[in-house]
């Protein structure tokens, strides 16, 4: 259970943007915003998917692609995307100690997901304390 | 030149990342977060993916050390990183509440690799008030007939966290005889 607690206006805020994110592409059928030590805060999703385990597992890779960028000596990691054959997840950091997920179907336009996935990001950002 | 892959588990704060810190002649990879559960109140940072470190043996043997986050959450991680390994040291910390217990629930968690190689008990900080000994360690493996090497280390000194990889080695070597 993560101490961030962002209370029951927070979370029907950031399910607003969430809402504004998904009319920009249908694709998007899942987000996600967990703790970068994995837990979860909130969600939104249009299937049934386990909110609990992918929290800690977004929380792993988002760590270990910043890493791997710098290892890499490459600066300022901005997402970590898994492409597969049925669609995409992209995850990046929300502030300091958050992590943003944004699911799709592989109608996506990965183009069309990196915008609404930072732009969403940026609001949520500027809404969340 | 042999390799060989060695996973560190054990229970947040048990000095898993310290361990490969101690030890390891590179950098360590060490993905720590921010803590923001109620393990906050203990340690502000916590392992959300693995830590890395390497160091060779007199024989010029290189070992890989790989360190599991501690939290159940991260169980997918203790099944990735355990791919291929060749060994398992668990470090129980005595400060929890009931070390016993951790011990017990890293062996389950990590039964079927401990069933094709080896494991070492490291037991840390058991200078805490009301800490088991480590004969009551011992006393909880035999109760299930099961004889593990378990030692009193402290992760900060790389010496110790030697001992457990030799132990760890002597082990994988009576095992495979």
């Amino acid at each position: 259970m993560s101490h961030i607690e962002i209370g029951q206006t927070g979370k029907a805020l950031c399910r607003r943007v969430f809402d504004e994110m998904m009319s920009k592409s249908d694709a998007v059928y899942g987000i996600l915003i967990s703790t970068v030590d994995g837990n979860e805060v909130v969600h939104s999703f249009k299937s049934e998917l386990s909110s609990e385990k992918l929290s800690a597992m977004l929380g792993s890779m988002l760590a270990l692609g910043e890493n791997i960028a710098a290892e890499a000596q490459q600066n300022n990691c901005q997402f970590v995307i898994v492409e597969n054959g049925d669609g995409y997840i992209l995850t990046l950091r929300l502030k300091e100690k958050l992590v943003l997920s944004v699911i799709a179907s592989n109608e996506a336009n990965l183009g069309i997901l990196h915008s609404l996935s930072r732009n969403g990001a940026e609001k949520l950002a500027s809404k969340l304390k | 030149m042999a390799q060989l892959k060695f996973i560190i588990t054990g229970s947040p704060g048990a000095g898993k990342t310290t361990a490969i810190t101690a030890i390891s002649e590179t950098p360590p990879v060490r993905t720590d977060e921010a803590t923001t559960d109620s393990l906050a109140s203990s340690k502000s940072e916590t392992t959300v993916a693995m830590d890395f470190g390497e160091l060779t043996l007199e024989g010029g043997e290189k070992v890989f050390l790989y360190g599991t986050p501690g939290q159940r959450r991260f169980e997918f991680m203790w099944k990735i990183i355990a791919q291929g390994g060749l060994g398992l040291i668990v470090l129980v910390d005595c400060t929890r509440e009931d070390p016993l217990a951790d011990m017990e629930m890293y062996l389950e968690n990590f039964s079927d690799f401990i069933g094709e190689t080896s494991v070492v008990i490291g037991v840390t900080r058991s200078d805490a008030p009301g800490a088991p000994s480590l004969d009551d360690f011992y006393n909880r493996l035999q109760d299930s007939d099961r004889l593990f090497p378990i030692l009193d280390v402290d992760p900060r000194e790389a010496d110790d966290v030697s001992l457990l990889i030799n132990a760890l080695i002597s082990s994988l070597e009576y095992t495979t005889t």
